[in-house]
């Protein structure tokens, strides 16, 4: 057994353990700082950058200075910048390789600063756009135009706008030549005078051939029953013709109707696109305000995509949802499979994170508990809640909220803000050429609650504005309308803007409303129904003209149709006749020619 | 590459045992293998220091599993996957997490549960039969080697030169 074993061994062992615990620790500042940036930017898309990390073994703690994560989607910004970060960790649960950090501090915490190189990293695909982090105010801006405050041009209209009244005759028109071809076809095979002259010409040899006894009497019986049958027979053929050519012709007829009253409905439908009309102005609010409201929005959603990471680890339940769950891997570092836990611990987790936030308009302190990707472990949603007071050109701020992740299959995240004092200065509302308008100044006082239960997002907006001075409209302008809008506007000393938001994440609507729709709608109404009305009355009569000639085109089509109905009337009424006649002479039905009885 | 195959014509010629020389490969196939930054791979070493094992044949086979692993660890993770999702085992994994040493031996990972179960029980039949290849070797093949007109013109060659250079470097038992 001794043959086998080599005391000295044991020295070389315990050598080289030192040697490498004497490396790790010479090496591991670099090798964390390394990790922390390869593993950051290939998990950001981005640059991320350390200046320095200190780790410390007794306690077990990391020290983070210079912390940069550059923006994906904006490579010469710092989407977060920290100055220090700094924390302690469980050694006892990092053996179990599990990192949790009882408190955390983050100093120096900024957004959106300047980079002097790029971050960006030549794997990220561009282009894609979906969850980027910009102003959003250009994505939203097309949903929320301005109506069309000046009086439009009925000549550009109709020359730009397809009347759905041409369309319509135009599409008639070939129908109404289709039909014209197929049954001018159809009644040509159909009996006719030659028809009917024919079989007046055997009636009128028959009527010749009684005079031959009564053997000739009984023989010509037959033959007039047989000429009243086939006579029949072809009345039948014509009376279902002339029956399904009704049908069409009544299916053509109000075809013809719809196209003559689709003129109105043109006139209608280019009235409402081109024109303000009063209920347009009542709603005016929407794409005054709608458009920074909905860019805050869309903001809001993107980040808290980028944040759902953090919140909720991707997991496969091993068997229904009751076994062991794997992690998904990253590739080719296989794949970590959890088993139940008798003391479940997340394998990450900061309980307390201390933040001080450096705004522009001043610092923030703040305060977030339970950072996890593991709240269902944890059993506690994340919440937060920064606030600053006396900060510049706002008095006080409060934000607040939970994101709570502990049903993964039903998560609530809920946020709500408070800002009272907020001072405003030159924000433009409308940049459209022919009403621009502007807040100068004014004083806020905001309040926005906003909800994520599952894939239902709901957001109330609420603003109060005070001090207010908003400047609207152009030098020279003279255009009656507009010139009422700012007038209205620019009297105003305080505004109240309330905004909802229904929908999901990638789908939403906002519903804005203000006094400005009540102040709008009083100040020029009037105004608005007067234009609108004369701007119709111009609109029909070009209409009307535009459709005259087609129009017409399409009814003289209809008498080609109207004569095949005649004729169809006409073979009927001398079908019919002849069959009288022939009767009335006697070949009644029972009787014989000549008006001779038969007993039975 | 020759001193390589310089290295392993030197250790299957020299005197060490074959059962020493196996036992580097076997415990080369679980460090090369696995992956490196494991606590297994810790005992393994205390092992082939400690233990007469040729650590020469150790060194040379880990370079050359550890190149094999990259190949390997597709398959590596489906078994290790399996094992571990196995309902008959779920007992046996759920204690074991529960302990901080298998915990720090990081068993719950798909890759390094598949490479240490293929690489514990490839070992039996790899020491076997690199015995039995070393014996017969030296038995039948190295006389003929030795006496053959082609190791003539070898140990005339750059080969030979680079065997004799490693000559005399570890190896030994």
């Amino acid at each position: 057994m001794m043959k086998w074993v080599r005391w000295g061994g044991f020295l070389a062992f315990l050598a080289v353990m030192g040697t490498v615990t004497a490396l790790w620790w010479v090496f591991v500042d670099g090798v964390v700082r390394r990790t922390i940036e390869t593993e950051g930017t290939g998990i950001v898309g981005a640059r991320v950058e350390l200046e320095h990390a200190d780790l410390s073994v007794f306690p077990a703690g990391l020290a983070l200075t210079g912390l940069r994560i550059t923006d994906p989607d904006r490579p010469m910004t710092n989407a977060v910048e920290v100055a220090r970060v700094t924390f302690a960790v469980d050694p006892l649960n990092l053996l179990r390789r599990k990192v949790i950090v009882d408190e955390m501090t983050v100093e120096g915490l900024r957004f959106g600063t300047a980079r002097t190189r790029s971050g960006a990293v030549a794997s990220r695909s561009s282009g894609g756009g979906d969850g980027t982090l910009g102003d959003g105010l250009s994505e939203v801006a097309s949903a929320f135009s301005l109506p069309a405050l000046e009086a439009p041009d009925v000549k550009t209209i109709l020359a730009e706008e397809n009347l759905e009244t041409l369309q319509l005759i135009e599409t008639l028109k070939a129908d109404v030549q289709q039909q014209m071809q197929q049954w001018t076809q159809r009644i040509k095979d159909l009996p006719g005078k030659q028809t009917f002259d024919t079989y007046r010409g055997r009636i009128e040899k028959l009527k010749g051939a009684t005079r031959g006894g009564l053997g000739g009497i009984l023989g010509g019986v037959g033959e007039i029953r047989s000429i009243q049958t086939e006579i029949e027979r072809d009345l039948a053929d014509i009376k279902n013709t002339h029956k399904e050519f009704g049908t069409t012709l009544a299916s053509l007829r109000a075809r013809l109707k719809e196209a003559v009253d689709a003129p109105q409905a043109d006139v209608r439908r280019l009235r409402e696109k081109y024109s303000l009309s009063p209920q347009g102005l009542a709603n005016l609010s929407g794409p005054l305000l709608g458009q920074h409201i909905g860019a805050w929005a869309r903001q809001a959603v993107a980040w808290h995509e980028r944040l759902k990471p953090v919140l909720q680890r991707v997991k496969e339940a091993g068997d229904g949802g009751t076994g062991p769950e794997v992690i998904k891997p990253r590739r080719g570092r296989g794949a970590d499979v959890r088993f139940k836990e008798t003391h479940p611990v997340p394998d990450f987790l900061v309980r307390r994170a201390k933040v001080s936030l450096e705004l522009d308009i001043g610092d923030l302190a703040g305060e977030i508990q339970n950072i996890t990707p593991d709240q269902d472990v944890l059993g506690k949603p994340l919440i937060f809640k920064f606030s600053g007071e006396k900060l510049e050109g706002l008095r006080s701020v409060v934000l607040k909220g939970s994101l709570n992740h502990v049903q993964p299959a039903n998560p609530r995240d809920r946020v709500d803000l408070r800002a009272q004092g907020y001072r405003i200065t030159a924000v433009p509302i409308s940049t459209q050429p022919a009403w621009p308008v502007a807040l100068k100044r004014g004083v806020a006082d905001l309040r926005v609650g906003a909800g994520l239960r599952g894939n239902r997002l709901t957001a109330n907006f609420t603003c109060n504005i005070k001090s207010m001075n908003i400047t609207a409209g152009k030098h020279n302008d003279s255009n009656p309308l507009t010139m009422a809008l700012s007038s209205a506007v620019s009297g105003l000393s305080s505004l109240s803007i309330r905004a909802d938001l229904r929908g999901t994440p990638d789908d939403y609507a906002i519903k804005v409303r203000s006094d400005l729709d009540r102040i709008l709608k009083r100040a020029a109404g009037n105004l608005v129904r007067d234009l609108t009305s004369r701007f119709e009355k111009r609109l029909a009569a070009a209409v009307s003209r535009k459709v005259k000639g087609p129009l017409k085109e399409l009814q003289s089509g209809f008498a080609g149709l109207n004569g095949i109905n005649g004729d169809l009337a006409h073979r009927l009424a001398q079908g019919n006749d002849l069959l009288g006649s022939a009767l009335k002479q006697g070949v009644s039905p029972g009787g014989l020619p000549g008006g001779l009885k038969l007993p039975f | 590459m020759l001193g390589i195959i310089a290295r392993f014509l030197r250790i299957l010629n020299s005197e060490t045992e074959p059962g020493q020389i196996s036992l580097g490969f076997c415990f080369a196939l679980i460090v090369g293998l696995t992956p490196l930054w494991s606590l297994h791979n810790v005992v393994v070493l205390l092992l082939v220091l400690i233990l007469r094992v040729n650590v020469s044949a150790f060194l040379l086979g880990f370079v050359f599993f550890s190149g094999l692993a990259y190949l390997l660890d597709p398959i590596f993770h489906s078994i290790g996957l399996a094992l571990l999702t196995n309902v008959s085992l779920e007992v046996v994994w759920t204690s074991l997490y529960n302990s901080t040493l298998w915990r720090l031996e990081r068993f719950n990972n798909s890759i390094v549960m598949g490479s240490l179960v293929f690489s514990i029980v490839a070992c039996l039949p790899l020491y076997v039969v690199s015995t039995i290849l070393i014996r017969r070797y030296r038995a039948h093949v190295l006389a003929w080697v030795q006496r053959s007109r082609m190791m003539h013109l070898l140990k005339a060659s750059k080969l030979y030169r680079a065997y004799q250079s490693v000559s005399g470097v570890g190896g030994s038992a």
